[in-house]
């Protein structure tokens, strides 16, 4: 294939040539320059130029859709399905079930004293606080029924998660053979968007919760199992070696010393799984998760912001509210036991256990299981004319600065319509030698490879439009994220009082699942590409802020002290000083802020932004489940292309050695 | 230096009893195909650069032999790199010698197996390490509980044990506290009481106070003299301090590229220098703290045998030279109620200037026999072998143990040792 020459033939060249050339850049694009004269007339004259070759596309839909149809027959007959798949589906089933009557049975008093006490015995007395009013505004919202649906799911799913992670966490983290092999897949599965992982467990479950919760645990389970390899192999080795040197054996090393000295990377994995697993379960309504996420989604199918925004509150408070308590575990550990307090270790577990059972018995005997109707508020409809009144009076016409949709249709036809053009129109060789071109100069020549490889798939899948139309998308989005990010990191890396005033906007925004990002900008904006990209935007904005802000704060402290000791300026500072020091954080930011925009760009086609992420929800909604494969296989790919193309680690890493 | 007077009288008659550990040509060569570095005597004998470039291997530890004798504090000192470390290590196998043998108490250590390490490591050596090792998650009184918690003690028991030896380190009060709330000198007294609660035979140290301020590095060598002298326990100190290593040890092996260079008492190393690296290293030393009166002494005239202060031989100089500066006349040194010698102003600052040579050492070694003809014998032409044949005493524990002390045969053999005194001065 032509890809794979273009990049397998510099490879083993670089040495002569890179004697040759002194400018490892310029080099770089000479080779490619080379290859690509000899390559592309002969590409040419074989196939024609613009869209990708029909030629060389496979056409998957057929034996896709003939698989996903002897599935579909066999489900009930299929030992396959009867001895392994069945069983999974039924556990998973009676779990969620089991969990959720437990929740029912407990009533609304006893959820909220379990939240309460749980925080209060993880975390202290004001998260506690926070998580029995955002527990309540839950209910308040109308919300109780959906919250309980989503919050079965997420514990069955969180659990499975945990223990799926450990596993996969303890083999990787004794074995080193088993880490090599199981390190590129997890780094590779953070990088897909949560709709790829939709559609396989929909093939093989079919639409509802038993595919809705394994795709959560297969979502949320790689940072669990990551972080627990990372702690296992971190442990201290002067400790490992003391331990021992007083005798001790395999298990009692594992036991006493090295888990106990991972509890920090587990508890970060337990956040990060948890946040994932609210994520996925919001977003896996699409497969018939039900909950939450399914009132979010169905009202933002007929563009019912307020409704939207009544089951959106609650996702988010429940976001805060488990990610605050998770991390704040996390940092007690750290800290000192407070001496002599009472309530210590399995007491005080066992006081809010008892206090649980007593208030949800009291509610019981008081006859108050269920949510009270009166006590609930109806935001939907103020919301809605507050919307009503947006679209009437900022959509457009507005004097001077025109209106939101203005701006949305003016960004579409200036900015993402020539972009999608410009790319569609670009011979298909070009975008895979720039696509190499880029991989390589920021990379070395493996990403290059893979990148170009990925890239070759996707129009060997047959959907390279739609996918250079997401990823035009990605661009303007990406675009636009870096310029306000690394503008905003940076002034907050210069002034505390706006680092100060960001951080805690920062943290609220990080713990949002996706999905909810999508509810304002259809109010502001209406439907289509231009809301899909503001969404994506504002969902990767923070992590960029975040990263270049830390990237910038923690350059060398003497070499700013040198540069300022020369008298200069802030500007030569930042420009001299901070900025180059601090590329591999800005080079960081950068692969952040790409896999965080495809993410959310994807799903944007369930707002009108079209192109793949269309694909897959149309395959959902039409049970054409080879049409939606095909898209989950270009997210995939065009997910690991954007990741390689801006992976810069591996260069720095040999830099060091 | 009290220790080294009342170590080394434990050194005298422990020296009836069998040492225990006796390490015989340990190797440890690490990279790949190590096995074969010890075994080819071409490879043997390359250094550390050309044995790298060859192979690509690195030989940590080569040919090294000595004894542990019950009871003392044999220090292993050298610079960074020089493998005492993982000497230390091979000890208790906690890095696998490429070759060699290592007995405990006759018993051989190598061929022991996963159980018997075990019980090894559980009950007969202790390590204390430079990096304290502690479980940060434990407290303090359950870091010193640990190693019997493994060992299967039961709670109450280890639990009361362990407070007996916190105290014993002087952290009463300090029980509850997690290694991250104490200094350093504390945490490695918690390292310290770890591996004293498991009551072990021998006690390891791997460079313990390296990490420590100096003045917290004093207090903690006087906690080891004060438990050494209370317990009597053998103990393997490694160090990269050269005062460390005279204030601690009764003998010393000084080790440079993997191998033991030079290996006998304080006295010994300062007094006669192997070769010109272990001259260069002790150069700085006072070395009338540490040379005794019974190297400084010559025979005694007739009128100095019945008067002058008298002074015991194991005394350093500088007691001497306090001695003769107070009384202005010639020290005697009694042994028992015998005069074996007498120490003045020229023998005196003949130590202190370093131009005493090997003297002091041809004339110990006739101590015993009261020789008057050592003295005839002359300082610059004593026959270091024949003395090292003839001593029982201080210099007999350099060489005494026979061929397993390589480094020391070395020493004895050469002619490094006597010293021509335009040298120093030069």
């Amino acid at each position: 294939m032509a890809a794979a020459s273009t990049a397998t033939a510099p490879a083993a060249d670089t040495p002569r040539f890179g004697a040759l050339l002194r400018n490892r850049v310029l080099g770089k694009l000479l080779l490619l320059a080379v290859v690509a004269a000899v390559l592309v007339p002969i590409v040419n004259a074989r196939w024609a130029s613009g869209s990708w070759p029909h030629a060389l596309t496979v056409d998957l839909t057929g034996p896709l859709g003939k698989t996903s149809d002897w599935i579909i027959d066999n489900r009930d007959s299929h030992p396959l399905f009867l001895y392994f798949f069945g069983h999974i589906s039924n556990a998973v089933v009676v779990s969620v079930r089991g969990v959720y009557l437990v929740l029912l049975a407990a009533g609304w008093a006893g959820v909220t004293a379990a939240a309460g006490l749980i925080a209060w015995r993880v975390a202290g007395l004001k998260l506690a606080a926070s998580a029995v009013v955002a527990i309540l505004v839950c209910g308040w919202f109308g919300m109780w029924v959906p919250t309980m649906q989503t919050l079965a799911l997420m514990i069955v799913a969180v659990l499975a998660s945990v223990v799926l992670g450990m596993l996969l966490g303890l083999a990787a983290g004794l074995s080193d053979r088993t880490y090599r092999a199981l390190r590129p897949v997890l780094d590779t599965m953070q990088v897909f968007p949560a709709y790829a992982y939709l559609l396989p467990v929909v093939l093989v479950f079919g639409i509802g919760v038993p595919a809705a919760v394994l795709a959560t645990v297969v979502y949320a389970a790689p940072p669990m199992a990551r972080l627990t390899a990372l702690g296992l192999r971190g442990a201290d080795g002067g400790v490992m070696e003391a331990v021992a040197s007083l005798g001790a054996t395999a298990r009692q090393r594992l036991l006493t010393a090295r888990l106990p000295l991972a509890r920090k990377q587990l508890l970060l994995g337990l956040n990060q799984t948890i946040m994932m697993a609210l994520s996925m379960a919001v977003i896996a309504s699409v497969i018939g998760a039900g909950g939450l996420g399914d009132r979010v989604y169905q009202a933002l199918a007929s563009v019912d912001v307020g409704a939207a925004l009544a089951a959106g509150i609650p996702i988010v408070l429940l976001a805060v509210i488990l990610d605050r308590t998770t991390a704040a575990a996390g940092e007690r550990l750290g800290a000192a036991e407070p001496d002599g307090r009472r309530l210590h270790g399995p007491y005080g577990w066992g006081v809010a256990a008892v206090l649980t059972v007593v208030v949800a018995l009291v509610a019981r005997l008081a006859g108050r299981i269920d949510w009270p109707d009166t006590w609930t508020v109806n935001i939907a409809d103020p919301v809605n004319s507050a919307v009503d009144w947006m679209t009437d009076h900022l959509y457009s016409g507005v004097p001077y600065i025109g209106g939101t949709a203005d701006w949305a249709g003016h960004f579409t036809t200036w900015v993402l319509d020539p972009l999608r053009d410009g790319l569609q129109w670009l011979p298909w060789w070009s975008v895979l030698l720039i696509v190499a071109a880029l991989a390589w100069l920021i990379g070395t020549w493996r990403t290059a490879v893979t990148a170009v490889l990925a890239m070759a798939a996707i129009g060997v899948l047959g959907v390279w439009k739609p996918s250079l139309d997401t990823l035009s998308q990605v661009l303007a989005a990406v675009a636009v994220t870096l310029v306000v990010g690394f503008a905003v990191g940076i002034a907050a890396a210069r002034s505390g009082r706006l680092e100060r005033l960001l951080r805690p906007v920062l943290d609220v925004f990080q713990t949002m699942p996706q999905f909810v990002y999508l509810i304002p900008v259809v109010a502001l904006f209406g439907v289509g590409r231009a809301p899909a990209v503001a969404a994506a935007v504002v969902y990767a904005l923070p992590a960029v802020i975040r990263i270049t802000t830390q990237g910038l704060r923690e350059v060398d402290g003497a070499a700013m002290e040198s540069a300022r000791s020369m008298g200069a300026t802030s500007g030569q500072q930042l420009r001299q000083v901070q900025l180059p020091l601090a590329r591999p954080a800005l080079l960081l930011a950068v692969n952040q802020g790409v896999v965080l925009v495809l993410a959310v760009v994807i799903i944007g086609g369930l707002v009108g932004g079209g192109a793949l992420g269309y694909e897959v929800v149309f395959g959902l909604a039409q049970g054409d489940l080879a049409t939606g494969l095909v898209g989950g296989a270009a997210i995939v790919c065009l997910g690991l292309m954007l990741d390689r193309v801006t992976q810069p680690t591996e260069r720095r890493a040999k830099k060091g050695a | 230096m009290s220790t080294n007077t009342t170590a080394n009288a434990e050194v005298t008659d422990a020296q009836a009893g069998s040492p225990v550990f006796s390490v015989n040509n340990l190797w440890k060569v690490f990279g790949p195909k190590a096995d074969r570095v010890p075994g080819d005597a071409e490879l043997a004998a390359l250094s550390a650069a050309e044995l790298r470039a060859r192979t690509g291997c690195t030989a940590a530890v080569r040919d090294v032999s000595f004894d542990v004798r019950r009871g003392e504090v044999f220090v292993v000192m050298g610079l960074s790199g020089s493998g005492k470390s993982t000497l230390v290590r091979c000890l208790t196998r906690l890095i696998e010698p490429t070759s060699g043998g290592i007995s405990i108490d006759g018993e051989d250590v190598l061929g022991m197996d996963k159980g018997r390490l075990r019980e090894l490591r559980r009950h007969r050596a202790a390590m204390v390490f430079q990096h304290f090792g502690l479980l940060p998650h434990r407290t303090v009184l359950d870091n010193v509980a640990y190693g019997l918690e493994i060992q299967g003690v039961g709670r109450a028991e280890r639990r009361a044990k362990a407070a007996e030896v916190v105290a014993k380190v002087g952290l009463d009060g300090l029980e509850q506290r997690r290694p991250g709330q104490l200094s350093g000198g504390q945490q490695q007294r918690v390292g310290l009481a770890r591996a004293l609660a498991v009551d072990p035979e021998v006690l390891l140290f791997d460079e313990p106070f390296s990490a420590l301020d100096p003045l917290i590095r004093r207090d903690m060598q006087e906690e080891v003299i004060r438990l050494h002298r209370e317990e009597g326990r053998t103990m393997v100190f490694i160090t990269h301090d050269l005062s460390e290593a005279l204030r601690l040890g009764d003998r010393i092996a000084l080790m440079r590229d993997g191998r033991i260079v030079q290996l006998g008492t304080p006295e010994e190393i300062v007094g006669s220098p192997a070769d010109g690296y272990v001259r260069e290293f002790v150069r700085d030393v006072p070395r009338e703290q540490v040379m005794t009166v019974r190297r400084a002494m010559r025979p005694a005239d007739a009128d100095e045998e019945g008067r002058g202060p008298a002074i015991a031989p194991g005394a350093t100089v500088s007691e001497a030279i306090e001695a003769v500066a107070r009384t202005g006349f010639a020290v005697r040194v009694m042994d028992e109620g015998r005069c074996l010698g007498v120490v003045d102003h020229a023998r005196l600052l003949g130590v202190v200037a370093g131009t005493d040579g090997s003297a002091g050492e041809g004339f110990s070694g006739e101590a015993d026999v009261a020789g008057a003809d050592a003295s005839g014998s002359g300082s610059d032409s004593a026959d270091a072998s024949a003395s090292a044949s003839a001593s029982v005493s201080v210099s007999g524990s350099g060489s005494g143990s026979g061929s397993a002390v390589a480094g020391a045969d070395a020493g004895a053999d050469a002619p490094a040792p006597v010293t021509p005194p335009g040298e120093e001065v030069a």
